[in-house]
């Protein structure tokens, strides 16, 4: 991973002509086909696709390097993701690619259109190399509750490990690959970054409304965020560039200026004024865990930042439930569409249309799936709703207010991503869903409050990456990618100076 | 006695009325006459060509969003919310200030997300009154916006007898039609109240210009319950129209009667209307009321209903028909029944006004209510199809009121004047039409008629006064309608004596 080149170093190699679009994809294409039968990452690469993509750079680059054509080298110049490998999280969907979102009940649906983020991403001259593998519509957080007939991916450092959810295969194939590769990944209550932790990659989750969620296959509408994984903190801002801003065709996408997101990567961060939240680092959470991210921001210390131990009440106590009551809700109304009617897998008719689509989804959805359909129904259900669902909106608003508080004095809260370091499936096989649940007990915060928020390696514990989280208020990426950056500088992704 | 039942999301604000022998509440969909779709850019309606030449196609208006694909988000049209406003204002109701959708959860085979796109919270309008000709006012409980679900179309032809059909298509092109739905109080006693509210209602519509009537449709629910059965209630389903929401209710009225009068104990059911067969059908009973299971639609922004865009949909807010009638009676004298008459058409309300102004308000009153509509009634045109224009209807006027011609030329030249419009003042000069005030030129044609027909005559002097009838029109036909009926008549009697 460390001979990978950086997005920006592979995009001038290709433009002198160094390095050839067509050879580079084709050698990335084959790593993943080599990978995926052990390490599962991807539902489908998209070989086709990606061949056409990239034979259409190399005419490009070709024929204005042959003549020598200034405006047309240029143009190529300002395209930001110009011939770079794109892992596709696979519940965004790839016009014409199978996009099932992991679940078997949309197996063969090929999506008729493309979400933003993926013309967004080829319109900047990303190559779309495959969908990689998520839990079904996002329910999880081991990457293991994939859907009927998916495979479980695998840790890139240990094989019995998990790699992470819901975006697993991403966060996995990010880490495993030799070559240049950043992946979309998306985030209802973590699963960019805790995955990114757990494969000891930089996962950058943004602002709620700063990415379109167009062409996304909802999970949870008001929670639902579309963001970056790579192998460095620069890359990730090269992507979320690419992909951020106003869609006209997603009303809840804010009509706030882009900044230079590129432009944070390296610069002093000193006067940034951090809030560790101190109880993240108590009890439950692994003590190995806890040293490694103390020397994370204990070296952003030294480079100028300065901390403080600060109390979170709501997040931490309220956070899990909160968030289980609304994303459960708004996913129960989500996947009635998968019925075997337009959408979901088609049966033979039997029956009134009732007993049709409860045999469809009875046969094709996985168990995590009717599992929260039916909590999310029973959320809503009049006599419980106010009870449940109308009190975790309320609890959302003060969780808000809590948040908005702290950053009156601070620039960013710092937590570990996760209280441990990458289960063991066997270890995973043992835990109760609400144990399961618990691994979001960090990362659902900043979720619930559509904060953005970044996990950056802080080293490993035997052989297993840590992963640093930093919540910065909202449309502050550009923070996170400031202090991304200078925790890589001692802490580098996956090599910690620490070690 | 049974339970009462309130009803389905209706706020009882007359409890008192659970004393009437019948009680019916009306839930109503219009379908708004945007362009595009409520949240998307798909056309409402197919191009005016495309209807001429039969190519309305079935699913050919869709696209990802009004389709629920996976991964579509639905966008807001500002226009329907202007279009709502007009409507809750003019029906009188309390606005909130911001709109917000939720979702109504529910497996049909017409809604492609199996969820409807829905206001619940806070509707847009709520607490308004109607008021009909009688001058009772029906509340308004809610006025609020939704989505129209895709339409079924059963090839074995209606609902009544869709059970037995094999299959049924779904035509996409409704899917994403912006709707409102108007909820009245339980406070309408009978059918015929019910119908003058969905005729009253009808006639808002027009003078807001957001419905359609040619190519749009307009349905009703109603709830209704007899006292005798402890108002249970049975819900009528879809019934287009306002005549037949009165011949529907009157029909479920009299059901109801019987059953319970022949001891049978009525349950909450849902049933439909067979306009063909004249008759209501259940469709299924309830046990309990659905549980829609609620939320917010968290994919639309809740959108603020400022002070600046209602007063500027205030501003946009065309003079009613109540006002209107109230004008006529008032400032003019005309009657309440002829000022309801022209009132109930926008355009012939603003005919007569511009009218009116250069004539006598009674005369355009009379000429317009009676023999414009009449004319237009036997000619099948509309009102929108109307080519007559003002100064037309003032030159024609202006020639009776001046005597110039008489009222039965008068008629005629109305009967060609809404087919090709000319200038009655030049037809009639050219034509001769002007009225024959010379006596001895209609006595010397009453002459002609008597010495042509003397076995009239005859009759007519044995006492039938029939027969006097005949001669007259005899004389009328030969003047071309030039001699006014009265004269000719006391002439022909004079020669007849």
């Amino acid at each position: 991973m460390a001979d990978a080149l950086s997005i920006i170093a592979l995009k001038q190699k290709l433009l002198t002509g160094e390095l050839d679009v067509v050879e580079h994809t084709e050698m990335i294409l084959q790593e993943a086909e080599k990978l995926n039968p052990s390490y599962h990452y991807f539902n489908v690469i998209s070989s086709n696709l990606a061949r056409v993509q990239a034979q259409e750079l190399r005419r490009e680059i070709q024929t204005a390097l042959k003549l020598k054509d200034k405006k047309k080298l240029q143009v190529l110049q300002q395209k930001k993701l110009l011939g770079i490998p794109i892992s596709v999280k696979d519940a965004i969907c790839v016009k014409g690619v199978e996009s099932t979102a992991g679940s078997r009940i949309l197996k063969g649906y090929l999506p008729p259109f493309n979400a933003t983020v993926i013309s967004r991403s080829v319109n900047e001259g990303g190559i779309i190399i495959g969908k990689t593998s998520q839990d079904e519509f996002g329910f999880g957080g081991f990457n293991v509750n994939v859907g009927l007939g998916y495979q479980v991916p695998k840790n890139p450092f240990d094989k019995n490990r998990t790699t992470g959810g819901s975006s697993g295969g991403g966060s996995g194939f990010t880490q495993l690959t030799k070559y240049t590769h950043v992946s979309l990944t998306e985030s209802t209550g973590g699963s960019i970054v805790e995955p990114a932790a757990f494969c000891g990659v930089v996962g950058l989750c943004p602002t709620y409304g700063r990415v379109s969620r167009y062409g996304l296959m909802d999970f949870a509408n008001s929670l639902d965020k579309i963001g970056a994984t790579g192998k460095t903190t620069a890359d990730v801002a090269v992507l979320l560039q690419s992909i951020a801003g106003f869609d006209q065709k997603n009303a809840t996408t804010a009509d706030v200026p882009v900044e230079d997101y590129s432009s944070f990567v390296g610069k002093p961060i000193k006067g940034l004024k951090i809030g560790v939240v101190s109880v993240a680092f108590g009890d439950g959470t692994d003590s190995f865990v806890a040293e490694r991210v103390w020397k994370g921001i204990k070296s952003l210390e030294s480079q100028g930042a300065s901390y403080e131990e600060v109390n979170l009440d709501l997040p931490i106590t309220m956070g899990v439930p909160t968030y289980y009551l609304i994303a459960t809700s708004e996913a129960s109304t989500n996947l009635a569409k998968y019925c075997g009617l337009r959408y979901g897998k088609h049966e033979p008719l039997e029956g009134s249309f009732n007993e049709y689509f409860t045999q469809v989804r009875s046969k094709n959805l996985g168990e995590e799936a009717k599992r929260r359909i039916m909590l999310g129904t029973f959320a809503r259900m009049a006599g419980y709703r106010d009870a449940c669902y109308l009190q975790a909106l309320k609890v959302r608003t003060k969780m808000i207010e809590e948040y908005k508080k702290l950053f009156t004095k601070y620039d960013v809260l710092m937590t570990p991503t996760a209280p441990i370091v990458a289960p063991k499936f066997d270890e995973i096989a043992k835990l109760t869903p609400l144990q399961h649940y618990m691994i979001d007990i960090f990362t659902v915060g900043p979720n619930i409050a559509g904060l953005p928020h970044i996990s950056v390696p802080v080293g490993k514990q035997n052989g297993m990456p840590v992963g640093a989280l930093a919540i910065a208020d909202h449309f502050k990426e550009s923070t996170l990618i400031k202090l991304g950056g200078a925790l890589e500088k001692t802490c580098g992704a996956g090599q910690c100076a620490c070690d | 006695m049974a339970k009462i039942v309130p009803m389905a999301k209706t706020v009882n604000t007359a409890t008192e009325i659970f004393t009437s022998d019948v009680v019916i509440g009306l839930e109503i969909h219009v379908q708004l006459d945007t362009e595009s779709k409520l949240f998307c850019g798909c056309a409402t309606q197919p191009t005016k060509k495309q209807r001429e030449q039969g190519q309305d196609v079935p699913n050919s208006r869709t696209c990802e969003v009004c389709l629920g694909m996976p991964g579509s988000k639905p966008v807001f049209n500002e226009k329907v919310l202007q279009y709502a406003l007009k409507l809750c204002l003019a029906l009188n109701c309390a606005i909130a200030p911001e709109l917000i959708f939720s979702r109504k959860s529910y497996f049909y085979p017409d809604l492609a997300k199996n969820y409807q796109i829905t206001q619940y919270e806070k509707p847009l309008g709520s607490n308004g009154f109607l008021t009909l000709p009688t001058g009772k006012k029906v509340g308004i409980t809610r006025v609020h916006i939704e989505e129209d679900p895709a339409s079924l179309v059963h090839p074995g032809g209606n609902l009544a007898n869709a059970s037995s059909a094999s299959s049924v298509l779904i035509d996409y092109n409704r899917s994403g039609i912006p709707l409102c739905e108007i909820v009245t109080t339980p406070t309408i006693t009978n059918p015929e109240e019910a119908r003058a509210f969905m005729n009253k209602l009808i006639i808002i519509l027009h003078y807001l210009g957001i419905f359609d009537e040619k190519n749009s449709v307009i349905k009703a629910d109603a709830n209704i319950s007899i006292k005798k059965s402890g108002y249970i209630r049975s819900e009528v389903k879809n019934v287009t129209g306002f005549k037949e929401i009165e011949r529907a209710l009157f029909y479920e009225v009299g059901r109801q009667q019987k059953a319970v009068d022949s001891g049978e104990r009525l349950v909450l059911d849902t049933r439909g209307w067979d306009p063909n067969k004249g008759l209501t059908f259940r469709m299924r009973t309830k046990e309990t009321e659905a549980d829609y299971g609620y939320i917010l639609d968290t994919d639309l922004v809740a959108i603020d209903v400022t002070q600046d865009l209602l007063t500027q949909i205030k501003h946009e807010m065309p003079e009613l028909a109540d006002a209107k009638i109230a004008k006529y009676t008032d400032q003019h004298g005309i009657s309440k029944l002829d000022a309801e008459v022209l009132a109930q058409e926008k355009k012939l309300a603003e005919l007569f006004e511009k009218v009116s102004k250069k004539v006598d308000p009674l005369l355009a009153a009379k000429w317009l209510r009676r023999e414009l509509v009449r004319v237009m009634n036997y000619n099948k045109q509309t009102f929108d199809d109307l080519l007559i224009d003002e100064t037309h209807m003032i030159e024609l006027l202006d020639l009776i009121e001046k005597k110039v011609i008489t009222e039965h030329v008068a008629q005629r030249l109305l009967e060609q004047l809404i087919v090709k419009p000319f200038s009655p003042k030049a037809y009639v000069q050219k034509q001769g039409l002007g009225a024959l005030s010379d006596n001895k030129q209609i006595e010397k044609i009453c002459k002609e008629v008597i010495a042509e027909n003397p076995s009239v005559v005859q009759d007519y002097k044995k006492g039938n006064e029939k027969s006097l009838h005949f001669l007259i029109g005899q004389v009328m036909r030969k003047t071309q309608g030039k001699a006014t009926p009265k004269e000719v008549n006391e002439i022909m009697k004079k020669l007849l004596k």
